[in-house]
């Protein structure tokens, strides 16, 4: 009991720290890192997942990926996805906003419940239908006959770059929403009496927007970003349910493709292989997050 | 000080004991499922994996009331009925994975390209049929040759798959063809008349979903080639391949062959839908071209055409059910099969009748209920034509890698008819299976 009185107020306070942070420590190192190591572990790994042999040289899954002709097409199919659809939805999404945000017009909850919508759709269903709006015999090729576009029915998911379009439209129709919620939320971060200021300096609304607006959203901005090739570089659910990978391997992802050698046809279950793709990604969204994270930097 | 310590250690005590109450909550609910499959219940229970109430469910069904009335009144067969035949799969890798077998039944129904690379990889998680009692004679040779590995018994045959041509008599007929063209007829001939069939009635006489490349393997088994030569990938230097590839591509510039996108549009949209004056599948195919009742009667049965002609034969899916390590009572099981599947023609009548499973046990197709004729395809009795066929299916060699070497032949037909060469396009996919079997 002495020794507790002979504790001083700081030396109490990390105790205390120390106690709050215990639990959620321990929990997260056995759910999230030790299953990492593991998963590293088995990545340096080969043969059926009942009885794992180490791989001789003991980088072969990692070297072995690089001559992978589908693995290969699987990532730059995800960078397409990346380098096209990201920049649209954002640009989108900050259009949209910027709308959204006009102190004068009406019916704004409505509008902004309307372009949230397709964010609380589960991915699976809007995938699927997707697909059958796509679908040969579906509602736009109807339209399309009908309006005298198309001469006949086109089947848009069964040629490699309508099946990538149709993807890429599928995307930015389900996550524009999801990104313009955060630009309104820093949108409304940013004083009125700013806009106000620049008004009187004489600053239409294009300056207004790229010499207030951009800046003063750059952290949201840079947030955005990252959450968005995060989750383009894990894009599963679309590849899988949409068009299946197909044709011919031309719209599957990287997560698609380590799905197929975990659980795919044909008992595959290459499990050492589809780890060290996994670290692949991994790798890449780090390498991806830091770059954002440097450009974006505000501090000179 | 003291205290500090002690609640420190008391959180960390209760994160533990959190941890602890996962994994007993995880072992808790694989004892219960342990108790479903394993020990501990009767001595005259078996269960089993299954997953078609359509269609294999109410086979086992058959087997397990015939098993009842005639051998062992007390037997009670548990059918775990599962949503797909991945579903089976996925439960055998997730327990040979964890090394942990007490989740598997006793019985598993496996599909039978997919058991070789089973026994393989997790040879733990099977029971030879070593001594059983079945004149395996009895059955089509091309049947068990999947189920028997180094020669050994791991499988006894339900279903059959035996390739089918169905076509429709009414369309030839407006082409001025009859069925009997079609039968023994070179892959040439198929060709005319289905351009025939697509200009006059704008069906396409052959059918294949994109992703779905097993039309490829059949035109290959009726040939009696192989993907797989020496357990080597045969594809470029496969002159048969290179040709019905060459053919394939040709029918669908032609529009004879249809390719939707997927399974659910081939079997709901080209098949049900009525854009097709031909269906090649296995025979479990049957069930879904009876859905177009409209069309009744107009359909008949034949074998596959050939290359250079006569007819061909092939096999295309179909199951065995197999015991697995798990298995608490194999005398029983083994009786169960032997007596049902393995030689009661009671089970096949019935099986046939509830569930359309024909079998490739050769006897059954003497019974009455197989002789009769379907009212659907023009009275022909083709449940006994089917069985007849099954025992013509040549044996090819089979490879653990069946399913990737489809993919990528698959792959590589959709390259081609979207304007990839062909030889560069089958060397692509010769290459990927050589990469993939660490070759």
């Amino acid at each position: 009991m002495k020794e507790k009185k002979k504790m001083s107020l700081l030396a109490k306070q990390s105790a205390a720290g120390w106690v709050f942070l215990t639990p959620a420590t321990i929990l997260i190192a056995i759910m999230a890192f030790w299953p990492m190591v593991q998963a590293f572990i088995m990545s340096l790994q080969t043969g059926s997942s009942a009885n794992l042999q180490w791989n001789d040289p003991i980088f072969n899954n990692y070297t072995r990926m690089f001559s992978d002709k589908v693995f290969m097409t699987s990532v730059g199919n995800t960078f397409l996805y990346l380098i096209i659809q990201v920049p649209i939805m954002l640009v989108l999404a900050i259009l949209l906003a910027q709308l959204l945000n006009n102190q004068h017009l009406r019916f704004k909850g409505f509008f902004r419940t309307c372009v949230f919508l397709p964010c609380a759709t589960a991915l699976v269903s809007y995938a699927l239908i997707f697909k059958s709006l796509f679908a040969t015999d579906g509602l736009i090729n109807a339209i399309l006959v009908n309006l005298g576009i198309l001469e006949q029915n086109y089947n848009f998911l069964g040629h490699p770059t309508s099946a990538k379009a149709v993807i890429i439209l599928a995307l930015i129709w389900r996550w524009t929403g999801y990104n313009m919620v955060f630009y309104l939320a820093g949108l409304q971060n940013i004083e009125y009496s700013v806009y106000e200021a620049a008004k009187i300096d004489g600053a239409n609304g294009w300056q207004t927007f790229w010499r207030i607006t951009v800046p003063l959203l750059r952290p949201t901005i840079v947030m955005t970003f990252i959450m968005s090739i995060n989750g383009t570089l894990q894009l599963f659910d679309e590849s899988v349910n949409l068009t299946n990978g197909g044709p011919s391997n031309s719209t599957i992802t990287m997560s698609h493709y380590i799905y197929n050698n975990t659980f795919g046809t044909g008992g595959v279950s290459n499990f050492g292989y589809a780890t060290a793709m996994c670290f692949f990604v991994f790798i890449l969204v780090a390498i991806l997050a830091f770059i954002n994270m440097k450009v974006g930097d505000t501090r000179d | 000080m003291k205290r500090k310590i002690l609640s420190v250690l008391l959180a960390g005590a209760m994160t533990f004991s959190l941890a602890a109450c996962g994994g007993s909550g995880d072992s808790g609910s694989g004892d219960d499922a342990a108790a479903e499959g394993g020990a501990g219940e009767g001595e005259n229970t078996l269960t089993v994996m299954a997953w078609d109430p359509a269609f294999n469910i109410p086979a086992l069904e058959a087997a397990a009331a015939d098993y009842k009335e005639n051998v062992n009144e007390d037997f009670e067969l548990e059918i775990l009925e599962q949503a797909a035949s991945e579903d089976v799969e996925r439960a055998v890798t997730t327990a040979a994975s964890a090394g942990d077998y007490s989740n598997l039944p006793d019985m598993v129904l496996f599909q039978d390209h997919y058991i070789q690379r089973y026994v393989s990889d997790y040879p733990d998680a099977w029971t030879a049929l070593g001594d059983i009692d079945i004149n395996w004679d009895d059955f089509a040779a091309e049947k068990l040759d999947y189920s028997t590995i180094d020669g050994e018994h791991y499988g006894v045959p339900v279903d059959n798959g035996t390739v089918v041509c169905a076509y429709r008599t009414d369309l030839l007929e407006e082409a001025g063809y009859t069925i009997d063209d079609l039968t023994g007829c070179t892959w040439d001939k198929f060709m005319e008349i289905g351009k025939a069939v697509y200009d006059k009635t704008g069906k396409a006489l052959l059918c294949m979903n994109a992703d779905g490349n097993d039309l490829p393997y059949m035109m290959m088994q009726a040939e009696g080639v192989s993907q797989f030569k020496d357990g080597k990938p045969y594809i470029t230097e496969n002159e048969t391949l290179v040709e019905i590839v060459e053919k394939l591509v040709q029918m669908a510039k032609d529009g004879t062959l249809l390719m939707p996108n997927s399974w659910s549009d081939y079997t709901d949209k080209a098949i049900q839908g009525d854009q097709v004056a031909g269906v090649m599948n296995g025979n479990w195919i049957i069930p879904t071209i009876e859905k177009v009742e409209a069309n009744s009667g107009k359909w008949e049965i034949t074998s596959m055409p050939t290359l250079e002609g006569g007819e061909g034969y092939a096999s295309n899916g179909g199951s065995s059910l197999y015991i697995t390590s798990n298995c608490h009572n194999v005398d029983l099981a083994k009786d169960f099969l032997a007596y049902t599947f393995g030689g009661s023609t009671e089970t096949y009548d019935n099986a046939l009748r509830d569930g359309g499973v024909i079998s490739t046990y050769a006897p059954a197709g003497e019974t009455e209920v197989y002789q009769e004729g379907v009212e659907y395809f023009n009275n022909q009795p083709i449940y006994a034509d089917i069985v007849e066929m099954g025992t013509n299916v040549q044996i090819v060699e089979q490879s653990d890698y069946h399913y990737s070497a489809r993919n990528y032949v698959g792959t590589a037909i959709v390259n081609i008819i979207n304007g990839a060469d062909t030889m560069e396009a089958l060397q692509e996919a010769e290459d990927q299976l050589n990469f993939e079997m660490g070759n």
